[in-house]
C-alpha cells in the first residue's frame, strides 16, 4: 500500500514537472509568436539578480531598467520601433546566469542589460563571441578595456576612477598642513578588492598617508576586532568597500568605540536603506554615487517620478533608468545609420560623445579603444537621514589608468 | 527476457558485468544514438543546457565515488573543481595542448585532494566534513590572492578548446567533445566500482573496522578515493573553465560543493546512474522554473516579481521532497519503475 502510494506520488511529480515544461515551451513559442508578429520590435534581454544575496539592491536596479525601456517606448521608442524588455533572474548564480544568456543569444536579442560581477565577468568572451553589446551594474575597471571586453559598457564610473575621484576630492578640501591618513576597510572579495590597488597608489600619489588597512566580510555581524587597532591610528578618512549591511556594521561599531574619521563608502555601500540600517551612525558619512538620487533637482527627474508613479525610489533605480536610457540612445544611433546588430550597436556606443542623460548622472561618453563612460563622479554626504548632493568630480581621462 | 523470470548467475563474474542482458546494451546503444542526434535537432539553447549537464555529470560522479562508495564526505569538491580550471587554463594558456592540459587539470586537483584528504585518516562524518570545508575555504583564498596564476579578482579569461587543429567553439561541437569525457567518465567509475579496489572502497564506507581487518589498508584507499575523485573533478573544471571562456574566484564558491552534494543525494549514493539523474535533475530544475515563471508572466504579468521570490522556495521544497519521498534517490525509483514493468502485469 505505502509502495502504491509513494509510487502514485512520485507519478504526480512527474506529470507536475512534465506539465511545467510543457508550460515552458509553450511559453517559449508564444514569445516567438509575438516577436515575429511585431516585426520591428527591439527585444532585449535582461540578466538582473532578483532573487540572490544582492537582491536588495538588483530588483530596485531591474525596475529602473523597466521604468527607462517604458520611457523610451512612450517618446517614440527607437525610430517608431519599441523595446520590448524580458528580465530574468540569475540569483547572482554563474551557471544560471550563463543558461539564461544562451537562451537570448539563441533568440538573438539586440542587447542585454546585465547586472553583477560574477555573471558579468563570466559572459564577456561569450557576449564577445556573439556580438551582443552588454551593459552591466558591475563597475570593474577591467570591463572598461575593449581589448579583453569588447562587448562590455556600462553608464558608471567604473570602481576604481569612483575611488580616485573620491580621494581628489578629499585633498583638495584638505586644508591642514599634515598629510591626511587615510585607511581601507574592504571585503575579500572580488568586488572589494578590485579598486584597492588604484586606490592605495592614487592615495600616495596624491599625497594621503595609508595608515591601516582590514578586510570586513559582506556578512560581517561585528567589525570592533578591524576597528580598534585602526582607532590607535586615528585616520582622517576611512574609505568603506563593501555593501550596505557591512557598511552599516562599521559604521555603527566605529560609533560604538568612538572612532572619529570621515567615511567614503563606494556606490553598493550607501544608499536609502543604509540610513535605515546604520541610523545616526552614519550621519556625516560620504558615498560615491553614479546616479541622482530621488527627487534631485536635475532635469531627467521629472521622467523617473512620473515612471515611478511619485513613488520613492533608490538611487540603484535611477541608476537602472541612466543605463536603459543610455542603452536606447545606442539603439537610436545604430538604427539611424541602417540595420540593428551587434557591431552596429557596438560602433554606435562607441561613437557616443558626451551623452547627458538628462542630469541623472555624469554625462557618458565611449571611444573604440577606450569603454570608460565618465571620469566623473557624484559626492554625497548623509546629513539630517538624507542623501545629499555635494558636489560632481570629475578626473582625466588617462590612458595609463584605462583597465586598472 | 531470454523467456526466463529472472536472471540468474553462474559466476560473479557474470553478476559484475556492465551489462547483465542484451536488452540493457540495445537500450543503452540507443540512448547513447539518441544523445548523439540530439545537438542536431535541438536548438543552441537546449544544447547548452546538455552541456551544462555532462559537466554536471562528470562533476556529480567524481563526488558519488568519494561520498557515495567509498563514505567520505567532501565540502571540497567545488573548490577542487576551481583547482582543475585554473590548472587546465593556465597550461592552455600556456601552449599545452587541451587534452594534456585536462589532464594536468585533473592531475593538480588531484594532488591537492590528496593532501586535503589526509585528515580522513582521523576523522570521520561530521568532522571530516567540517574539514573539506575548511579546503573549500583556504582553496577560495588562494583562488582570490594567488595573482600571477589565478588573476586575483580580475579572474583569468580562457580559449575555446583546441583538439588537432580544430576548435570547439560553438555549442554543437562542444557537446561531442564534452559528452565523450562525460562517458569516459562514467566507464572510469563504473569499471572502478567493479574492481576489487571499488569493493575495498565500498567496505570502507560500510564499516571501516570489518575493512581493516579484511586487509584494505585504510588510509591508501581513503586518498586513492580522493585522489580518483579530484582527478575527474578536476577534468570537470577544466572543461568549464574552456566552456565558458572565463573563471573566476566566485564560481567555485562554497554553494558549487552543496549544489553537487545535493546532485548525489537526489541521484543516489554510490550509484552511477544516480550520479547522472541527480545532475539531470539539478541541472534542469533552474531551467523548468525560469521557463514556467517566464510562461506564467506572460499570462499574468503582475504576479512576476512574487514568481521570482517564490522559485527560490520551489527549490528549496523540491529538495525536501525528495529526501522525505525518495530518500534512497531517483536511482532507486528507475529501479522500481524497471522492476514493477519487468512483472507487468502480474505485480505480485
Amino acid at each position: 500500500m505505502k509502495r502504491k502510494l509513494t509510487t502514485t506520488m512520485f507519478g504526480l511529480c512527474l506529470a507536475l514537472a512534465a506539465m511545467l515544461a510543457l508550460g515552458g515551451c509553450g511559453g517559449e513559442k508564444k514569445d516567438d509568436k509575438a516577436a515575429a508578429k511585431a516585426g520591428g520590435d527591439i527585444r532585449i534581454g535582461g540578466i538582473i539578480d532578483l532573487s540572490g544575496p544582492t537582491s536588495s539592491v538588483g530588483a530596485p536596479y531591474a525596475e529602473g531598467v523597466k521604468a527607462g525601456a517604458a520611457y523610451i517606448n512612450a517618446n517614440g521608442g527607437i525610430n517608431g520601433a519599441k523595446i520590448v524588455l524580458d528580465v530574468q533572474d540569475d540569483a547572482y548564480n554563474v551557471q544560471q546566469g550563463l543558461s539564461i544568456y544562451k537562451k537570448f543569444a539563441q533568440e538573438k536579442v539586440a542587447a542585454i542589460q546585465g547586472y553583477g560581477t560574477a555573471v558579468t565577468e563570466a559572459l564577456t568572451r561569450n557576449a564577445a563571441k556573439d556580438e551582443i553589446p552588454y551593459f552591466s551594474a558591475s563597475y570593474s575597471a577591467h570591463l572598461t578595456d575593449p581589448k579583453t571586453a569588447p562587448y562590455n559598457f556600462f553608464t558608471s564610473a567604473d570602481y576604481s576612477t569612483q575611488v580616485r575621484a573620491g580621494l581628489k576630492y578629499f585633498k583638495t578640501n584638505w586644508k591642514e598642513a599634515r598629510k591626511p591618513k587615510i585607511a581601507f576597510l574592504y571585503p575579500d572579495h572580488p568586488y572589494g578588492l578590485s579598486p584597492i590597488p588604484a586606490a592605495k597608489e592614487y592615495a600616495t600619489e596624491l599625497g594621503f598617508e595609508t595608515v591601516g588597512e582590514a578586510t570586513v566580510d559582506l556578512k560581517a555581524i561585528d567589525a570592533t576586532t578591524q576597528l580598534l587597532p585602526l582607532k590607535d591610528k586615528k585616520p582622517d578618512f576611512i574609505w568603506i568597500g563593501g555593501t550596505t549591511p557591512s557598511t552599516a556594521v562599521i559604521l555603527k561599531d566605529s560609533k560604538k568605540i568612538g572612532l572619529k574619521a570621515t567615511f567614503l563608502t563606494n556606490i553598493w555601500g550607501s544608499d536609502e536603506n543604509l540610513i535605515k540600517m546604520a541610523g545616526d551612525a552614519c550621519e556625516g558619512a560620504y558615498s560615491l554615487q553614479a546616479a541622482a538620487v530621488y527627487g534631485q533637482d536635475v532635469p531627467g527627474m521629472k521622467a523617473v517620478m512620473e515612471m515611478s508613479k511619485n513613488q520613492p525610489q533608490m538611487t540603484h533605480y535611477v541608476r537602472g533608468f541612466v543605463s536603459m536610457l543610455a542603452m536606447g540612445e545606442g539603439l537610436r544611433l545604430a538604427a539611424a545609420k541602417g540595420p540593428l546588430t551587434g557591431p552596429s550597436i557596438k560602433a554606435a556606443l562607441e561613437g557616443m560623445t558626451n551623452y547627458d542623460p538628462m542630469g541623472l548622472a555624469p554625462a557618458i561618453s565611449f571611444l573604440p579603444t577606450d569603454h570608460r563612460p565618465s571620469m566623473a563622479v557624484f559626492l554625497y554626504k548623509i546629513s539630517s537621514g538624507k542623501l545629499t548632493f555635494v558636489a560632481q568630480e570629475s578626473l582625466d581621462r588617462k590612458a595609463e589608468w584605462l583597465g586598472k | 527476457m531470454h523467456g526466463k523470470c529472472g536472471l540468474f548467475f553462474e559466476s560473479y563474474r557474470a553478476e559484475a558485468a556492465v551489462f547483465q542482458t542484451g536488452f540493457q546494451r540495445t537500450c543503452l546503444g540507443l540512448f547513447v544514438a539518441l544523445l548523439l542526434v540530439c545537438p542536431l535537432v535541438l536548438d543552441s539553447y537546449l544544447v547548452s543546457v546538455l552541456n551544462l549537464m555532462c559537466i554536471a555529470v562528470i562533476g556529480a560522479v567524481s563526488l558519488n565515488l568519494l561520498t557515495g562508495v567509498c563514505g567520505q564526505i567532501s565540502l571540497g569538491h567545488g573548490a577542487f573543481i576551481g583547482v582543475g580550471a585554473y590548472a587546465a587554463a593556465q597550461a592552455t594558456l600556456h601552449g599545452v595542448p587541451f587534452l594534456a592540459a585536462l589532464l594536468l587539470g585533473g592531475g593538480a586537483a588531484a594532488l591537492v585532494g590528496m593532501f586535503f584528504g589526509v585528515p580522513s585518516l582521523r576523522l570521520k562524518g561530521i568532522y571530516l566534513a567540517i574539514a573539506t570545508l575548511a579546503a573549500q575555504l583556504i582553496l577560495e583564498y588562494v583562488f582570490l590572492h594567488w595573482e600571477s596564476v589565478t588573476g586575483g579578482s580580475r579572474g583569468l579569461m580562457v580559449d575555446p578548446p583546441q583538439l588537432f587543429g580544430f576548435a570547439f567553439d560553438n555549442e554543437r561541437k562542444m557537446f561531442y567533445l564534452l559528452l565523450a569525457v562525460a562517458a569516459c567518465a562514467l566507464m572510469v567509475v563504473t569499471n572502478v566500482m567493479r574492481t576489487r579496489h571499488g569493493r575495498a572502497f565500498v567496505s570502507i564506507r560500510d564499516f571501516y573496522l570489518s575493512a581493516e581487518i579484511a586487509g584494505v589498508n585504510l588510509f591508501g584507499y581513503k586518498l586513492a578515493a580522493f585522489g580518483l575523485s579530484s582527478f575527474l573533478a578536476g577534468v570537470a573544471g577544466g572543461l568549464w573553465a574552456h566552456y565558458t571562456m572565463f573563471i573566476s574566484a566566485e564560481q567555485f564558491n562554497i554553494t558549487l560543493s552543496i549544489s553537487y552534494l545535493a546532485m548525489i543525494i537526489i541521484g543516489g549514493l554510490g550509484s552511477v546512474v544516480g550520479s547522472v539523474m541527480g545532475a539531470v535533475f539539478m541541472t534542469l530544475l533552474p531551467e523548468v522554473l525560469t521557463a514556467s515563471t517566464r510562461s506564467l508572466t506572460g499570462i499574468f504579468p503582475d504576479i512576476g516579481s512574487q514568481l521570482v521570490a517564490l522559485r527560490e522556495g520551489v527549490f528549496g521544497l523540491v529538495l525536501m521532497l525528495f529526501l522525505i519521498f525518495e530518500p534512497e534517490g531517483l536511482a532507486n525509483r528507475w529501479r522500481l519503475i524497471k522492476a514493477y514493468w519487468k512483472l507487468y502485469p502480474f505485480a505480485h
